[in-house]
């Protein structure tokens, strides 16, 4: 930078050079948590980019209406899966063990919807052609909303859905008898 | 004031700041690319080269592990592929149509609960009778009809119906519509009929309601509460009519049939 | 050297008509969704509301007001003649048709899809092609701009292109680029779909299009404004600009850096990889550099007019400014709601922090503050400023126009402080009705009705900034003088070429693009199995 060499301008001339160390210094801590939080903890975007064909889910694959739900994989963990269409969630009750890895794929049968679990960071855009893949732990049982958060035509505000989170061996006794769990009937 | 303007001074801040860019560039892509998909682990692609494809968002087709399958037939109507009907088809749909009259009335205005399907949606008609003739919606008697006709017949007569001039509504004033009907219940996830079902918008595959026998829709909400009727997609229609009193399905019906002033 | 006015005033009151007429639906949409109002019986007005208010405000009202004071900057600041003022009005035409070509299937209910658009939902094709003119109007502000300072280079081989010119100039290239990304989605995308030429659409690759976009645009819209806080405020305070080079810095970094993290806006979307995710996060995060070295400036900027005026001792110069000044109180406000705002940026920016907030009301009550607050704002005080000067009168009453920026002030905090509150509490955006009676969402009833009396003194403010313009126009005929701009604080003697010109880092703006949307575009646009059906709306009997 090239200033009036006098006395005052170099005194400038320092203090914003100061300055802007400063500045960099905190864009550079900022993005130092972003890395870490993404190397020490769960929460990180999706790993894989899916598609899917959003026209034939309801007659074939994993999206199909018997497989929606909860399913109790064999390493103890909990995979959901739902389906968002004009204007509910498919299952429109989600039921889940408390203290439970979980993992929620879902996807879009139309426009682009969002699915967000209240008072948790569970919080994914739905678009059709592609699943939406998510990870969660719910600590303490209870009943959640979960409304759809992106505007997907005229009946979006009547998209709202529940999430049950209950204890694991009242979880594990429904999944004895039932392969896809939901609370939706 | 002048323009520093040396070869020197120009070389330098281009080569700066392309630098610092490509240092920008070249570091969060090896932080977001290489190490933090790498010390994730949860990656199901085991290899470096396929940990990065997948964080630099390569598509991949969703796998379908060995899902459950349905204990009843479901529908297989794709909605969005429904052509436009062909010139003749309405002509075609005529002459079939006549084996409908019986109960659904000589022009399409039923005197016997079944429902009116004069000025119908095209698709929603076609896609019912795909899905008698498929057996994934049963009735005793329209799935017999219904076995008998070809995808080919089930166009022409969705047509037919379709350009039949549909039952005279009246506009009712909004402060008669039921709750239920203008607004839905958000919180039970029932948005407002008309969202799907053509009064505030049309959704491809759902019927016009207006005029249709109360007794009718009423036994179709109940039979969709209690799982007896299927073929709605993904389970677009149960979800709405499970959460419905016994109440607010007698006010919908009532509404919807009380749209038609004949009274028939 | 002010000669086109006419075209100068006509920019204004386009944008400042449309902005008012935006601000009474919004104000509805306030109102009509909080518990004082009974539910809609038909939701769609809701949505066609929003979309008329969201298109207006977002695409309408700041390219307008940009051109209007590009123009103003190009002759105030080069003191010349404006070259192409034909073209400029067939620019300002353009826009105006284009959005009335758009807002007239918005107000038929034929295109209820929200500003963002957000296929394969696909409302009527003249939104969209209305949308397009407007963007194309401003495309021809783009060019004269170039066009206009190139001329005065070579007809001044040398001298040193004003601060206000060199920013407005990159505020320009900036338009210009940005709004490729969703003039390609609208154009490759949307308009074939909507006038049947095909009927599946890649609603992913739309996203990522929208978001070239989506974030780029918000610093054109803050352009006006942070020439406003460099070249106007501390002249009309009575201070120095702190640092010609630091401002000339800023606003190349805003060229270089603004436009290669849109992909922020997709962090909770499937069709992107985690690890350009990352990348565009660590973009989003030097996006603040130019932001912190503008604060600093300015602070400083500021400072200098407190002591020049007797302000002692570290925190004296404070009380000595001139507090009754508009300009003054404005750029505080925008300040204060700068400073909020960009608290609320950071935790949108962060991947971890942004899932429990994304596409809640949050996300509407922070670009309600930066927007809305922080930079509309700054938009009045550049009205006010060039008032005089664009009709010879002066400005009707002083303490309506500060009773004005306090209404608006209050109003936006009023307004988007609830707002911020209700999306930490999870509650979705844009539903024409929420059901505060059950318990679940009771919490939320009293912030929203806060909000929607905010939006109130929000709606007051607009109509009496309207009011103060009309009424200035029939006021004493004044000689308003010369328009200047800020004087450095150290007389600035060398200008390095490249802080002169802006073609370093329009290369750079355009390399980084490539390089971090490249992929991420590519790999989608090449399939075919990634297109859905397109989902028409606005069909009903």
């Amino acid at each position: 930078m090239s200033v009036e060499k006098s006395a005052s301008g170099d005194v400038a001339l320092k203090i914003e050079r100061r300055w802007a160390a400063v500045s960099i210094l905190i864009i550079a801590f900022l993005t130092g948590m972003a890395a870490y939080a993404g190397i020490h903890q769960a929460v990180m975007p999706q790993t894989t980019v899916e598609i899917i064909n959003p026209t034939t889910l309801h007659m074939t694959g994993e999206f199909i209406e018997s497989n929606l739900g909860s399913a109790l994989e064999p390493d103890g963990s909990v995979t959901v899966r739902a389906v968002a269409q004009q204007y509910s969630f498919t299952p429109a009750c989600i039921v889940v063990p408390k203290d439970t890895p979980i993992t929620l794929r879902a996807t879009s049968a139309d426009v682009v919807h969002g699915l967000l679990i209240q008072q948790t960071n569970v919080n994914t855009m739905l678009v059709p052609g592609y699943v939406s893949v998510q990870t969660a732990k719910f600590e303490e049982t209870g009943e959640h909303l979960m409304p759809c958060q992106e505007f997907c035509s005229v009946g979006h505000e009547g998209m709202w859905a529940k999430v049950q989170v209950i204890d694991k061996p009242q979880f594990l006794a429904m999944a004895s008898n039932k392969r896809r769990l939901s609370c939706a009937e | 004031m002048s323009i520093e303007k040396t070869p020197a001074s120009n070389r330098a801040w281009a080569s700066a700041s392309i630098a610092i860019a490509a240092v920008l560039f070249m570091s969060s892509s090896i932080l977001g690319l290489v190490v933090l998909p790498s010390v994730q682990g949860t990656d199901p692609f085991t290899n470096l080269w396929d940990s990065i494809c997948s964080a630099a968002g390569l598509p991949r087709r969703a796998s379908s592990t060995d899902p459950v399958e349905p204990d009843h037939k479901i529908s297989r109507v794709v909605l969005s592929t429904m052509p436009k009907a062909e010139a003749d088809s309405v002509g075609r749909g005529a002459t079939i149509a006549l084996q409908c009259a019986i109960c659904h009335g000589p022009t399409g205005v039923s005197r016997a609960d079944s429902p009116n399907l004069a000025g119908q949606y095209a698709v929603a008609i076609y896609k019912q009778l795909e899905d008698f003739r498929s057996g994934a919606r049963s009735s005793a008697v329209m799935s017999p009809f219904a076995a008998n006709l070809s995808d080919q017949d089930i166009r022409d007569v969705a047509a037919y119906y379709a350009y039949l001039p549909s039952v005279p509504t009246n506009h009712a004033s909004t402060a008669g519509v039921p709750a239920i009907v203008a607004y839905g219940a958000p919180l039970r996830g029932i948005a407002p009929c008309g969202s799907c079902h053509g009064s505030v918008e049309n959704k491809a595959g759902s019927p016009w309601l207006g005029g249709q026998p109360s007794a009718y829709i009423t036994a179709q909400l109940n039979a969709f509460a209690v799982g007896i009727r299927t073929n709605d997609t993904s389970q677009q229609m149960r979800n709405i009519a499970r959460q419905m009193s016994k109440d607010e399905i007698a006010q919908a019906a009532e509404y919807y049939a009380s749209l038609n002033p004949d009274g028939l | 050297m002010l000669n086109s006015r006419r075209l100068i005033i006509a920019h204004f009151w386009v944008a400042f008509s449309v902005f008012g007429l935006a601000l009474i639906l919004g104000a509805w949409q306030m109102f009509i969704r909080s518990p004082l109002a009974s539910w809609l019986g038909n939701p769609e007005w809701y949505y066609r509301s929003v979309t008329a208010h969201g298109t207006i405000m977002g695409y309408v009202f700041p390219t307008l007001v940009a051109m209007g004071f590009g123009y103003a900057i190009t002759e105030t600041s080069l003191k010349t003649d404006l070259i192409g003022r034909r073209w400029a009005w067939a620019g300002l035409g353009l826009v105006v048709l284009g959005a009335v070509t758009a807002m007239v299937p918005v107000s038929l209910g034929k295109a209820s899809v929200l500003y963002t658009f957000y296929p394969p939902m696909i409302g009527n094709p003249f939104y969209y092609i209305g949308v397009v003119m407007v963007v194309v109007g401003s495309w021809i502000w783009v060019a004269l701009m170039s066009v206009n300072l190139i001329v005065w280079k070579k007809r001044n081989p040398g001298a040193v292109v004003p601060l206000a010119m060199y920013a407005n100039v990159a505020g320009s290239y900036l338009w210009g680029w940005t709004a490729v990304g969703a003039a390609l989605e609208l154009l490759l995308q949307i308009i074939p779909v909507a006038l049947g030429l095909r009927t599946t659409i890649d609603a992913g690759l739309a996203r990522v299009f929208f978001s070239w976009t989506l974030h780029a645009i918000v610093y054109f819209w803050l352009m006006p404004t942070y020439i406003a806080y460099y070249t106007i405020v501390p002249r009309a305070i009575g201070g120095r600009l702190y640092s010609d080079s630091m401002a000339r810095i800023s606003f190349s970094l805003f060229l270089v850096v603004a436009m290669p993290i849109g992909i922020h806006h997709t962090f909770a979307d499937p069709q992107v990889g985690a690890g350009f995710k990352f990348i565009h996060s660590a973009f989003t995060a030097v996006v603040a550099l130019p932001t912190l070295l503008t604060v600093f400036t300015i602070c400083a900027s500021v400072e200098i007019a407190g002591r020049l005026r007797g302000g002692k001792g570290p925190f004296g110069w404070l009380a000595t400014l001139p507090w009754r000044n508009p300009a003054m109180l404005a750029i505080a406000f925008s300040f204060l709601m700068l400073g909020f705002g960009g608290a609320g940026g950071l935790i949108n920016m962060s991947y971890q922090l942004d899932s429990s907030i994304h596409n809640t009301q949050w996300i509407t009550g922070h670009f309600h503050l930066i927007f809305g607050g922080a930079i509309v704002i700054m938009y009045f005080v550049i009205a006010y400023d060039l008032w005089p000067h664009l009709t010879g009168r002066a400005i009707a009453s002083m303490s309506l126009v500060r009773l004005q920026l306090w209404l608006w002030f209050i109003g936006m905090i009023v307004t988007t402080f609830p707002w911020h509150y209700v999306g930490i509490l999870g509650m979705p955006r844009r539903m024409a009705y929420y059901d505060y009676s059950n318990p679940a969402l009771s919490d939320e009833a009293a912030p929203v009705v806060m909000s929607a009396i905010g939006g109130f003194i929000l709606l007051a403010s607009g109509l009496l900034f309207l009011f103060i313009l009309v009424r200035s126009h029939f006021e004493r005929r004044i000689e308003p003088g010369q328009y200047t701009y800020a004087q450095a604080a150290h007389a600035v003697t060398r200008v390095p070429a490249a802080l002169n010109a802006h073609g370093l880092w329009v290369a750079l703006m355009v390399a980084l693009t490539i390089t971090n949307y490249g992929l991420p575009i590519m790999q989608l646009a090449v399939r075919d199995d990634t297109s859905v059906p397109a989902v028409f709306v606005g069909e009903r009997r």
